[in-house]
């Protein structure tokens, strides 16, 4: 009896030794299975092969969106107008080249005894310089009358040609806008035109200088 | 001997393994981090993308530098400064896209901007509407909030960037 003891101690302990095995791989089946579980080597090495190729793919596209951005871009001379504060900007992208006090329009409402009306305002928007005139001269028009109480002269009538009023420079917008010099300096800075946008003469000469046909123009 | 084996070897190899798993770990904060920060970069320059091609005004506020501009595609129309309230809670508004979701006239021009419930903007920092109390305002100069009041139309977008 006393001889078979070894033989059931080793056979108990490898009972026991096998228990145990099983045991624990059963506990690590279980905590795999569990959330909280870290992932394993094999995992964190895929997942930072993956966020890897997600940040070459980002870095990638950033690189090819900045290189759109910057082709829109030009390099080109603008000109801003603020018809609020009455300021007018000459800019080339980030960088102010020059601001000036300016006119814009007064805003009245003015009607004549036949029911034609005017509202002088400046347009908003954005306009190109279409033309530039050295000495330009002022063609009156019908509202120019119409304000001061006078008949209105037919269309082609040389009293409405009139020089010197307009300044030295003019830049055409369009539609009969135009940035021009007024002798009405005491004004700039408020909203006195009739819709043009009008300039000191120091400012527009430099404006005009600066200002090719094919500048934009951004009232707002 | 053999079961003494296996259980070394496997302890050698859960060795290697975890000597491993601090620099992967990290690596993977570091690259997370990263690709965050790409998304915010991306998400301004798709915004940039759109606006170039669209026909309306917009804002970019840089609220780190307190600075904001006003554009027009690709063109700045205005610079302008801005002063935040002390109690602005964290670095301000989260960065992203923003809708001008209200314009308010005041009494003597005391006009206000509102983008939702993140900020209003306004040039004089004691007229805080009531319905808008709790909001944050932010404060511009009386001509420059003028101008910005109308240039944008309700709608308008705004970049907040830090």
């Amino acid at each position: 009896m006393y001889s078979s003891h070894p033989r059931v101690f080793a056979c108990l302990s490898v009972s026991l030794v096998l228990s145990l095995l099983v045991a624990f791989e059963a506990f690590s089946i279980s905590w795999a299975g569990t959330t909280s579980l870290p992932p394993s080597i094999e995992e964190l090495r895929s997942q930072v092969a993956a966020l890897q190729q997600q940040t070459a793919d980002l870095e990638e596209e950033n690189r090819g969106l900045r290189r759109y951005l910057a082709a829109q871009e030009d390099s080109h001379m603008y000109i801003v107008v603020d018809t609020e504060s009455n300021r007018l900007l000459l800019r080339r992208g980030n960088i102010v080249l020059r601001t000036a006090v300016c006119g814009t329009g007064s805003r009245h409402f003015i009607e004549s005894e036949t029911g034609t009306n005017w509202f002088f305002e400046t347009p908003m928007g954005s306009f190109t310089v279409l033309g530039k005139e050295r000495n330009p001269v002022w063609i009156r028009p019908d509202w120019s009358y119409v304000e001061e109480n006078m008949p209105v002269p037919a269309e082609n009538d040389p009293d409405r040609l009139v020089r010197g009023v307009l300044g030295k420079y003019a830049l055409l917008l369009g539609n009969g806008y135009k940035i021009h010099g007024t002798k009405w300096t005491n004004l700039l800075g408020t909203h006195f035109t009739h819709g043009c946008i009008s300039l000191g003469d120091d400012d527009l000469e430099i404006v005009y200088k600066s200002a090719r046909i094919g500048t934009k123009v951004y009232l707002y | 001997m053999v079961l003494s084996a296996l259980i070394l070897m496997g302890a050698a190899g859960r060795e290697i393994a975890g000597d491993e798993r601090p620099s992967l770990e990290a690596q993977t904060s570091a690259l997370r981090e990263k690709i965050s920060t790409l998304e915010r970069e991306q998400d301004f320059l798709l915004f940039q993308k759109a606006m170039y091609s669209t026909d309306s005004k917009y804002l970019i506020l840089n609220f780190a530098r307190r600075t904001g501009q006003l554009k027009y595609k690709t063109r700045v129309l205005m610079d302008f400064r801005f002063k935040t309230p002390g109690k602005y809670p964290g670095r301000g508004p989260q960065m992203g896209m923003l809708v001008l979701s209200k314009k308010k006239e005041g009494k003597d021009d005391q006009h206000t901007l509102a983008f939702g419930r993140s900020f209003i903007m306004q040039w004089k920092q004691t007229v805080v509407p009531a319905e808008e109390s709790g909001i944050p305002a932010i404060s511009l100069q009386k001509k420059d909030m003028l101008s910005i009041y109308y240039a944008l139309e309700e709608g308008a977008l705004a970049y907040v960037i830090h």
